[in-house]
């Protein structure tokens, strides 16, 4: 198997990442609950994991990082926060349904800054003219479809000189490039725990920087005679009880990260997907959306056959072992921006556990499923 | 041993003052906070011996690690409160 969708889900984790599930499963509780030696573990856990978070994201401080259950749940609150009914709300036209649908539910005006794919001037032209004025400004890191970085510290720059709140959905960077809350100043960043951080399913992480609403209300461990959520963080938006085990595997999933550093191992995802891209470029028929820039694309390339479906080749790959993702890939903004929305594309992201051997073999294997399928 | 309480609101930055404390060198211990001085109900508190009360309250200030009140563990149990 070549698995090729670390984008949604990085499959390949350390080994250190089970083993420490398993170990929080038989020997952790929950964290401040209550004060014997299991309950002690987990929230010694729970804090290490806040303190790795916190280096790795220059966060203000350990109690800025909250756990959420994945980057939507994460994006939910820090819209939530800032988004009231007919706020005029800033979004690339890259964003993924975790904003665009957030927003909506929201009642924001969207106000989309369209440019096109690859071109990073034209996004911060688009975002100069449209952040005067506007109540907030949320901005993907990386689309999730394309790869393409965005440029999101000038257009912090840009809010914060307008004073303009910043959300950044760094769903496709964490772990994957440097990510920096002080130079970027931003108000919130959401992530997954489960993509480049190489933790498990169900965790994510909401750095905050700025006043934050709950979605969410119930138990914390602190202050219980109040019947209001406490007015402090994390326990303020981290109502009920923990995921530790997950939370104990994201901790040594971002452990491997420092230990391999996050810069060359992002560094070594982008040449394997810019040898791959340059590769399928020969097979005939096949649009490769690979960046002319190679600085403005990450570990994650899009595909599409001018005759051949993207669900039937991403069909046909799975069948041969090649593991991709076809469709929309939840982001139809996305793919109407890049004019992709009818036919989808099928997409190949990588971890810092696939290696150059086995790319190799993907445009073979590529050729051989449109032959099957024309 | 005499020893002192400081008040944390809830374990996270209970940890974060103990593990300031432990980078300077001062050791701390965290548990839950007695009953009697958990007025909002399920509070947190980092000990530290009566000698070590000052310096620590220096390092968690240099540290921007928020805290509540002190108390002074009595022998016979009670806990006073003390001015910072």
């Amino acid at each position: 198997m070549i698995y090729l969708d670390s984008a949604a889900t990085t499959l390949q984790k350390p080994r250190a990442v089970g083993e420490a599930m398993l170990r929080a499963l038989r020997t952790m509780a929950s964290p401040g609950r209550g004060g014997h030696t299991p309950a002690q573990l987990a929230g010694d856990t729970a804090f290490a994991c806040r303190e790795a978070l916190c280096r790795m994201f220059n966060a203000p401080s350990p109690e800025d990082v909250v756990f959420t259950m994945n980057a939507t749940h994460a994006l939910n609150i820090a819209l939530a926060s800032l988004v009231k009914p007919g706020a005029r709300v800033v979004i690339s036209c890259w964003e993924h349904n975790a904003v665009t649908r957030a927003l909506r539910f929201l009642g924001a005006e969207i106000d989309v800054v369209r440019a096109p794919l690859f071109d990073r001037e034209a996004a911060l032209e688009g975002f100069r003219a449209r952040i005067p004025g506007a109540d907030c400004v949320v901005c993907t890191h990386v689309s999730n479809v394309f790869g393409f970085v965005m440029p999101v510290y000038q257009i912090a720059e840009l809010c914060r000189d307008n004073g303009v709140p910043f959300v950044l959905d760094a769903s496709q960077s964490a772990g994957a490039m440097k990510v920096d809350m002080a130079r970027l100043g931003a108000a919130f960043i959401a992530m997954p725990g489960h993509k480049g951080l190489l933790g498990p399913q169900g965790t994510g992480v909401l750095l905050c920087g700025a006043p934050s609403r709950p979605v969410m209300a119930g138990g914390t461990g602190s202050e219980s005679r109040s019947q209001l959520m406490p007015d402090f963080l994390p326990d303020r938006l981290e109502a009920g009880t923990h995921n530790i085990p997950g939370i104990a595997g994201l901790l040594e999933g971002v452990r491997y990260l420092e230990r391999a550093g996050v810069e060359a191992s992002g560094a070594m995802e982008r040449r394997l997907i810019r040898n791959l891209g340059m590769q399928l470029r020969s097979i005939p028929g096949l649009e490769v959306f690979l960046a002319g820039d190679e600085s403005a694309q990450s570990g994650v390339l899009s595909i599409s056959h001018e005759s051949v479906g993207s669900e039937e080749l991403g069909a046909a790959l799975g069948a041969l072992g090649v593991c991709v993702r076809a469709g929309l890939h939840c982001a139809p903004l996305a793919h109407e921006s890049a004019g992709t929305l009818e036919r989808g594309t099928v997409r190949l992201s990588v971890s810092p556990f696939n290696t150059a051997q086995e790319l190799r073999r993907v445009p073979a294997l590529v050729r051989r499923s449109l032959d099957a399928l024309a | 041993m005499q020893r002192f309480l400081i008040m944390c609101r809830s374990l996270t930055y209970a940890q974060r003052a103990a593990s300031a404390l432990e980078r300077a060198g001062i050791t701390a211990g965290l548990s839950r906070a007695p009953q009697s001085l958990s007025v909002n109900g399920c509070a947190y508190c980092v000990y530290v011996r009566a000698e070590r009360l000052s310096p620590a309250l220096k390092v968690l200030e240099r540290a921007g690690a928020p805290h509540g009140k002190l108390y002074r563990c009595e022998p016979d149990g009670r806990y006073t409160e003390v001015g910072a």
